[in-house]
């Protein structure tokens, strides 16, 4: 396994993380999402982002509202459940816990 | 001068041009069979064509109206393959890298692009019919030809199954429209089609490094719609003509634009130009076969309904079924030589060396005919149905051409 499969694995399990501290901020359509992704390790497509929140939103952790924008046609925008606030929560701490075992541990 | 289509995403009218529109098509289409299973898959769907839509209207922001292949080229490479494993949901991010680290992983290994998936579809181009020995020959990898004596023989042996097998397969297997597909019928190395997408997309993001200077960018506009403009009519004639009367690329007179130097390193070696003289040979030859064609199918039609050759009798006390042997048997040693000089100067184009003797040519066009001669000879002793529908071969077609001519006279 190469170091570079080793960095995807990793961001694959922490992309829905992201997601749910993304959404946690503010009100969000994808554009937001893609372009505050898109200069960071984590930059992502449409072409996977709406399956994944399509399926964070049948595991109840975000739901959406229609919105009119003032231009083009009314858009999809994202936020979290109590659901998704309480797991961010969770995972926040966890991340946390890591990152001091991480620093912790080892020379 | 392109054909444009009319669609609509998400209750925004667009117009695509042709190719584009075939690209979107494909990309949605997969894009659907991806989520196949996905409870949400309309939804899912319905997201993306938004998405689409969005990008599209900030394109054509711009006093423009059309929305060009190279457009939709660009919009589906910046949407991404559509996944629905979520666990391979940052894996896309690894393949769409940021403009700094393109360079550096392009210049170390990169890693062989994954097979691509063979799909079964029909193949119009070279078909014969509806294309679907050819697609199907793609598909296993085996020469066409091989593939149709099979076919051909196996309609005689299997009375007539495998014919509404070839019917059923004509109505039900999609035909090969984009690129993408063609490839994916057989996986075969890049045509001019393929070269024309890639050079499109290379180009476009070219662009996009123009973009701060106002100047350098409308010099990239000139430049790569002088460059596609020429691929498009290369790619054109290479599909109306064959190739001889692909035009040899040159400057027009007058012509703003300095000569671009070629995109990509393969580009660098100049075409080969054709033999001397193809030019004016190659209609020639064409026609002539024609002609022949023409008086062969003459020929064997009024042996069938007359008895004899175009108003001359046969020799003899040759029977007519010998008759249509030996005019079908004259085509093709006429046919033969003017084969096998296209062969030869089509694989002198291509730079590729040239395996065929003129020979080999006449044996390979006379083989396939014996055998098949053979099939129906042995399926006349063996078969007794076969036997009679054979003798009543020539009174169905007198009845046939009786009918047309009493028609026309009616008329």
């Amino acid at each position: 396994m190469s170091l570079d499969d080793k960095f995807s694995a990793l961001r694959k399990g922490l992309l829905e993380f992201l997601l749910l501290k993304i959404i946690a901020a503010d009100k969000v359509y994808v554009a937001d999402i893609i372009s505050q992704l898109r200069d960071t390790e984590f930059a992502t497509q449409e072409g996977t982002l709406y399956p994944l929140l399509s399926k964070m939103r049948r595991e109840e952790l975000l739901n959406y509202e229609w919105q009119e924008s003032d231009a083009g046609p009314p858009r999809k925008y994202y936020k979290l459940t109590a659901k998704g606030r309480e797991q961010l929560r969770e995972l926040t701490d966890y991340w946390n816990t890591i990152n001091n075992t991480v620093k912790k541990l080892g020379p | 001068m392109n054909k444009v289509i009319s669609i609509h995403l998400h209750g925004v009218a667009f117009q695509l041009e042709e190719s584009g529109y075939n690209a979107l098509r494909a990309y949605l289409d997969k894009a659907e069979r991806q989520l196949d299973g996905n409870p949400d898959k309309a939804e899912i769907v319905a997201d993306i064509e938004q998405a689409i839509s969005d990008k599209f209207r900030a394109l054509l922001a711009a006093s423009r109206n059309v929305v060009l292949s190279a457009d939709v080229e660009a919009v589906i490479k910046e949407m991404g393959p559509v996944t629905d494993d979520p666990s391979s949901a940052t894996s896309s991010a690894k393949t769409e890298p940021n403009s700094n680290t393109r360079a550096s992983s392009e210049s170390s290994s990169v890693p062989p692009p994954p097979p691509q998936p063979k799909r079964l579809y029909r193949l119009k181009d070279g078909a014969m019919l509806a294309g679907v020995c050819n697609g199907l020959a793609a598909y296993i990898g085996i020469d066409v030809t091989l593939l149709r004596l099979a076919v051909a023989i196996l309609i005689f042996f299997s009375f007539g199954t495998v014919a509404i097998a070839y019917i059923v397969g004509a109505l039900i297997i999609p035909t090969a429209q984009t690129p993408e597909e063609k490839t994916a019928a057989s996986g075969a190395p890049p045509t001019t089609a393929q070269e024309f997408i890639r050079r499109a997309k290379e180009g476009y993001y070219e662009g996009y490094k123009t973009f701060g200077d106002r100047e350098a960018h409308r010099a990239w506009k000139r430049k790569f719609k002088y460059e596609m403009r020429e691929w498009k009519q290369r790619l054109r004639h290479e599909y109306r003509w064959g190739w001889w009367a692909r035009p040899t690329p040159s400057v027009p007179p007058g012509s703003p634009v300095p000569p671009v130097p070629p995109v990509s390193p393969t580009a660098a070696v100049p075409p080969p130009s054709p033999p001397d003289g193809a030019y004016a040979v190659m209609p020639v030859l064409a026609t002539i076969r024609a002609l022949l064609l023409f008086f062969c199918v003459l020929g064997i039609l009024s042996l069938f309904t007359t008895g004899s050759l175009l108003g001359l009798p046969l020799p003899g006390h040759m029977p007519a079924w010998a008759g249509i042997v030996l005019v079908i048997l004259a085509y093709k040693v006429a046919v033969a030589p003017i084969k096998a000089i296209r062969r030869n100067y089509y694989y002198r184009l291509n730079g590729w060396p040239i395996p065929f003797h003129p020979f080999t040519e006449f044996w390979l066009s006379v083989l396939p005919f014996f055998v098949i001669v053979f099939g129906v000879w042995l399926a006349d002793i063996l078969i007794p149905g076969v036997h009679q529908a054979l003798l009543n071969i020539p009174v169905f077609l007198q009845n046939a051409s009786d009918a047309i001519h009493q028609w026309w006279t009616q008329r």
